[in-house]
């Protein structure tokens, strides 16, 4: 059985008489699908690695009530994103191609995360600090069992597909006009790298008409 | 009008989309760095006037799920092989948008458009151009999802929008990379043609 590994920060606190019942009812339809989804995939790797990741991202999310809580959220999304993709990548494990194919997709997220920095300083807002190491294994924690290219491609499959579920659903959450478009365009961009990512695992790469983040 | 002039003259393709019914935004220039301050804010207005406004938006997003639709079936001719496999997948997708999209127009109180009786396409001579083609439509569709997001008033509707958008992104990486080129090129997709 997995055991999804929570940081306090991650569990949803139940105050007696304040529970959001339907914050938690999301979280448990979430933890129970990403539970199915990483037993389906039957690895202990896949399981340990992207498990607590994807709790952690579909989180950062579900609590921010503000633009600014979001898109620091965001940011801090595609800076964990960056730094993940650098750590697989210095595994050595991955072909010219793959390598190069995941190099490009961890620019594209270090681009993100710099365009959302700006939309956060426009609004006189300060961005969050870097994530440290500690922060990054508490979201990618089992990331050195990973052991050969197609580990890693799932690993990347399931953070896009994590990332695009948590702008979906900041799509409903932001306010700012330009925050939406920009959100939109960064949302699109993760689902191309779904689709190049699904293709190098021979994977349908558009295999629904809505791309959620959800299977 | 054979493709290439077609996509080499931005007057030819504004007024081709504009003349397809294209009601949200014009052609695939509307991009991030041109969004105007009159979408500083999402839209308020009152219930009727809200669901009157969303209307007038999906009914835009509509006209052009269904000439993607046209498009592609106009196309389809031209495919072979794994080309047409993504040909009839995408044109089924497409078709689930232009559904979705006129259901969430019934739950308005709208009607929904109707696909024209026929779309003036530029003539698709080859699998290459057909391709290419595919590859406007969805920028186009892109750019006008990206358009139309702030302008909603219902936040479903911006969720609905912000998939099917996606999706699009998705199909533009599957078209190029059968046109031989960089799938996923950039960190952002707007819809700019390139």
């Amino acid at each position: 059985m997995v055991a999804p590994a929570m940081t306090g920060a991650e569990r949803i606190s139940i105050v007696d008489g304040a529970a959001d019942s339907a914050q938690i009812a999301a979280f448990e339809r979430d933890r129970r699908e990403l539970i199915r989804r990483g037993l389906a995939f039957g690895g202990a790797v896949a399981a340990a690695s992207s498990i607590p990741l994807l709790l952690s991202v579909r989180n950062a999310f579900a609590a921010g009530e503000a633009d600014k809580t979001i898109l620091a959220d965001a940011i801090r999304l595609e800076r964990i994103a960056v730094l993940a993709y650098g750590r697989v990548i210095a595994r050595g494990l991955l072909s010219a191609r793959i390598e190069r194919l995941v190099k490009q997709i961890a620019a594209h997220e270090r681009e993100h995360a710099g365009a959302l920095t700006t939309a956060l300083t426009d609004l006189r807002l300060q961005p969050p600090p870097a994530p440290t190491a500690k922060d990054i294994d508490s979201v990618v924690e089992g990331i050195r069992e990973i052991d050969s290219q197609a580990d890693i491609l799932n690993f990347a499959i399931e953070l896009e597909t994590a990332a695009v579920a948590a702008y979906h659903d900041a799509q409903q959450r932001f306010f700012d006009a330009k925050l939406l478009q920009t959100v939109a365009s960064i949302m699109a961009s993760e689902g191309q790298h779904l689709v190049v990512l699904r293709q190098a695992l021979n994977k349908p790469p558009v295999p629904n008409a809505f791309e959620t983040g959800s299977k | 009008m054979d493709l290439d002039s077609f996509l080499r003259d931005p007057r030819s393709r504004r007024r081709f989309f504009r003349m397809s019914g294209m009601g949200v935004a014009g052609g695939s220039a509307v991009f991030l760095a041109a969004c105007s301050d009159d979408t500083k804010n999402p839209v308020r207005l009152g219930p009727d006037e809200s669901d009157q406004a969303d209307v007038e938006i999906l009914n835009g997003v509509l006209d052009l799920e269904l000439m993607a639709v046209a498009g592609y079936k106009t196309g389809a001719a031209q495919l072979r092989g794994e080309a047409l496999q993504i040909g009839k997948l995408f044109v089924e997708q497409e078709q689930e948008h232009a559904d979705e999209l006129a259901s969430a127009i019934k739950d308005a109180g709208g009607t929904p458009n109707r696909a024209k009786s026929s779309y003036d396409f530029p003539e698709l001579r080859s699998q290459r151009d057909a391709l290419r083609f595919a590859v406007e439509l969805e920028n186009t569709a892109v750019a006008a999802y990206i358009d139309a997001l702030p302008k909603f008033t219902s936040t479903d509707l911006r969720g609905t929008a912000s998939a099917i958008l996606t999706t699009e992104a998705e199909h533009i990486s599957v078209l190029l990379g059968a046109l031989g080129r960089p799938a996923a090129a950039r960190a952002f997709v707007t819809g700019e043609a390139g």
